[in-house]
């Protein structure tokens, strides 16, 4: 009978009705869709890290990642159980090496990274970013990809030969010819502008390293539990080498991960102070404008406390409708956000922060707390919004409220 | 043992830093089944003395007995529970649920107690036809007229056999015509089913139809025949 009389009570004043619930459908879709596009920069800015160069985990010589030392290597032959792990999904044997590549008048210091292709597209997906030219071939001796940037400084372009040198692990000096075979663009800057892709037998022999390798990068099933899987793996290792998950490696990235369920938290709050203090007042309005039927109810024998439940049952009430359509039409602009999306690389550049890049597009990535939290709130919002208002109602003493014209 | 009695009631209202005596040391005793006017001009106290009776408000001082029990100064609790199955309100605004249809209405009160669904229709298919109301039913209040709407109250206050019906000058916002013929209808209830009425009106219509008449002054009796 609450219930009825709530529903019924709810259309009394349609337009006030209709606007308070198009007021909470729209807030509530359009946090939905943010939260959505949010979480698409944030994936776009892992996955920019994580799959164009780190990896998820990477296993090396303790130690070597915090200043890359040449001779920090292992030997490629070791038997290392973690690769054999059933969420690893791919990796990728590298070594590295940091020199100065020339071509023609020009040069520009480059970070070197040898990989088996094969292997390499197992962790990474440079070979997506290809701009022009091709990725490199498993059987290709010298072959050479590298950043659009670099390309552009040393103006070369794919079938260019270019010089590389560096300090071998032997002392001497070692330099070799290499020839471009493809030009990637990620929008990260920092890979743009030195990455270069070489093959990795190549390299062990400029640097006089054969058979040895800097690090083995490894793709994993659920990237946000790579730390976990870091600290299994790490019992199967031999006592001299490690393995890093991207947070360690990317600590600020960590952190942006980490603070984005407290960030969706105070969007969806302040978002909804203003929508909750909107519903506060279209409740406090409709409960004085029935003071008197208040009275007249509880003079026939309606409890208080009857009373009171009505009332946030109505606000309930709003509450499930723009909840239902708020969460759809929310759904439905995510979806179109995710398999559409909205290009701005017309305006604006790609951003790299703490290790990740923002590409110049909105696009959405649908996730259930996205969903859930402001659907949630918003309940909790209108049940808060209620409470006074219902208060009010209840506390009403029915001979005054009867007079009240 | 009367079912209403007023022992040495007064209502002292406060107003600003003076005090209004609204009904002053008044004692007055009803019978069950008694058709009862309060008359007196306005501000003479009758609808303090009403609200007292129907557990709505509490007497400054005094004892207000209703069915061998005082109210007097029950909490608020009890004081609605009282009100849900012993009293029934008739207003002089009807004040109707807007939302809830003539039948809703007035099957209100038997919902709050709790009465089957079954036992709901028929006593208001019952006092439907006695209050010559039949198919409007499903209508809502704004779709009736005064004197049909103050019958769908009357429904309402009789539908949970109340012990006794207040009404607070039920017939004010009627014409004269309509008057007459609900006051008979209520005349007609209160023989039929022995339900004790009370009344406040300064109406000489209404109190002609009075078994018997309170005369009320600046909150004191001033007659009663
Ligand atoms: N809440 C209140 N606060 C202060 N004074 C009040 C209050 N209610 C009633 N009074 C005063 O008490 C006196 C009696 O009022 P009451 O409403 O009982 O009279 P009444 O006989 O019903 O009058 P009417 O015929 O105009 O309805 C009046 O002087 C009125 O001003
Ligand atoms: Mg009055």
């Amino acid at each position: 009978m609450l219930w009825q009389l709530a529903l019924r009570n709810i259309w009394r004043n349609r337009r006030r009705t209709l606007l308070t619930l198009s007021a909470m459908v729209i807030s509530s879709a359009l946090l939905i869709l943010c939260l959505g596009v949010f979480s698409g920069m944030l994936k776009d800015m892992l996955a920019s890290a994580t799959e164009q160069y780190f990896g998820h985990l990477v296993i090396s010589a303790k130690g070597y990642q915090d200043d890359r030392d040449m001779f920090a290597n292992f030997p490629a032959d070791l038997d290392l159980p973690a690769l054999r792990h059933p969420q690893v999904t791919g990796y990728s044997p590298r070594l590295r090496s940091f020199g100065l590549l020339s071509f023609a008048n020009n040069s520009a210091p480059v970070e070197l990274l040898g990989i088996r292709p094969q292997h390499e597209q197992q962790v990474t997906s440079l070979q997506d970013h290809l701009q022009s030219g091709r990725y490199l071939r498993e059987e290709e001796r010298n072959g050479a990809v590298i950043g659009a940037g670099l390309a552009k400084r040393l103006a070369v372009q794919p079938g260019d030969e270019l010089v590389f040198v560096t300090q071998a692990a032997d002392g001497s000096i070692g330099n070799d010819l290499l020839q471009v075979s493809g030009i990637f663009s990620t929008g990260d800057q920092g890979h743009d502008n030195s990455l270069v892709l070489v093959p990795l037998g190549w390299l062990q022999q400029l640097l006089v390293l054969p058979g040895k390798l800097h690090e083995i990068s490894l793709r994993v099933e659920q990237p946000r539990q790579a730390a976990i899987l870091a600290g299994q793996l790490t019992g199967g290792m031999p006592p001299e080498l490690e393995v890093l998950d991207w947070g360690q490696m990317l600590p600020e990235m960590k952190e942006v991960v980490a603070s984005y369920d407290v960030s969706r938290m105070i969007i969806v709050t302040i978002l909804y102070i203003a929508t909750g203090l909107g519903i506060l007042n279209t409740f406090f309005m409709s409960v004085l404008e029935r003071t008197r039927e208040f009275g007249v109810l509880m003079a026939v024998g309606m409890r208080p406390g009857q009373i009171r439940l009505m009332v946030l049952l109505e606000t309930l009430a709003m509450g499930l409708i723009s909840l239902i359509f708020g969460v759809g039409l929310g759904v439905l602009l995510s979806l179109y956000m995710a398999f559409v999306g909205i290009d701005l690389s017309g305006s604006l550049t790609p951003i790299t922060y703490a290790g990740g890049t923002i590409l110049p597009r909105l696009h959405a990535v649908l996730e259930t707390a996205n969903i859930l939290v402001p659907a949630v709130v918003l309940l909790l919002v209108c049940l808060l919004a209620g409470f006074l208002p219902a208060n009010r109602a209840a506390r009403m003493q029915p001979v005054v409220a009867i007079r009240e014209e | 043992m009367p079912l209403i009695e007023l022992k040495s009631v007064s209502k002292i209202y406060p107003l600003g830093n003076q005090q209004v005596v609204a009904v002053e040391d008044l004692s007055l005793q009803i019978e069950a089944g008694e058709f009862t006017v309060l008359a007196g001009p306005s501000g003479s106290g009758k609808t303090t003395l009403l609200n007292m009776i129907g557990c709505l408000d509490r007497p400054s001082n005094g004892e207000v007995w209703l069915d061998a029990e005082e109210v007097g100064q029950a909490d608020s609790k009890t004081l609605s529970q009282i009100r849900l199955n012993k009293i029934g309100f008739i207003f002089q605004s009807f004040n109707l649920v807007p939302v809830l249809t003539a039948a809703e209405n007035a099957e209100f009160t038997m919902m709050l107690m709790g009465i089957g669904k079954k036992q709901r229709r028929q006593r208001i298919v019952d006092l439907f036809a006695q209050l010559g109301l039949q198919g409007l039913e499903d209508r809502k209040p704004n779709d009736l007229s005064g004197g049909q709407q103050q019958r769908v109250a009357i429904a309402r206050a009789m539908a949970a056999e109340p012990a006794v019906v207040l009404a607070d000058e039920p017939t004010a916002s009627l014409d004269t015509q309509t008057s007459e013929e609900l006051l008979a209808l209520m005349k007609e209830l209160n023989r039929e089913q022995g339900t004790t009425f009370i009344f406040s009106s300064h109406d000489p219509l209404v109190i002609s139809h009075a078994q018997r008449v309170v005369s009320l002054r600046d909150g004191r009796l001033e007659s009663d025949r």
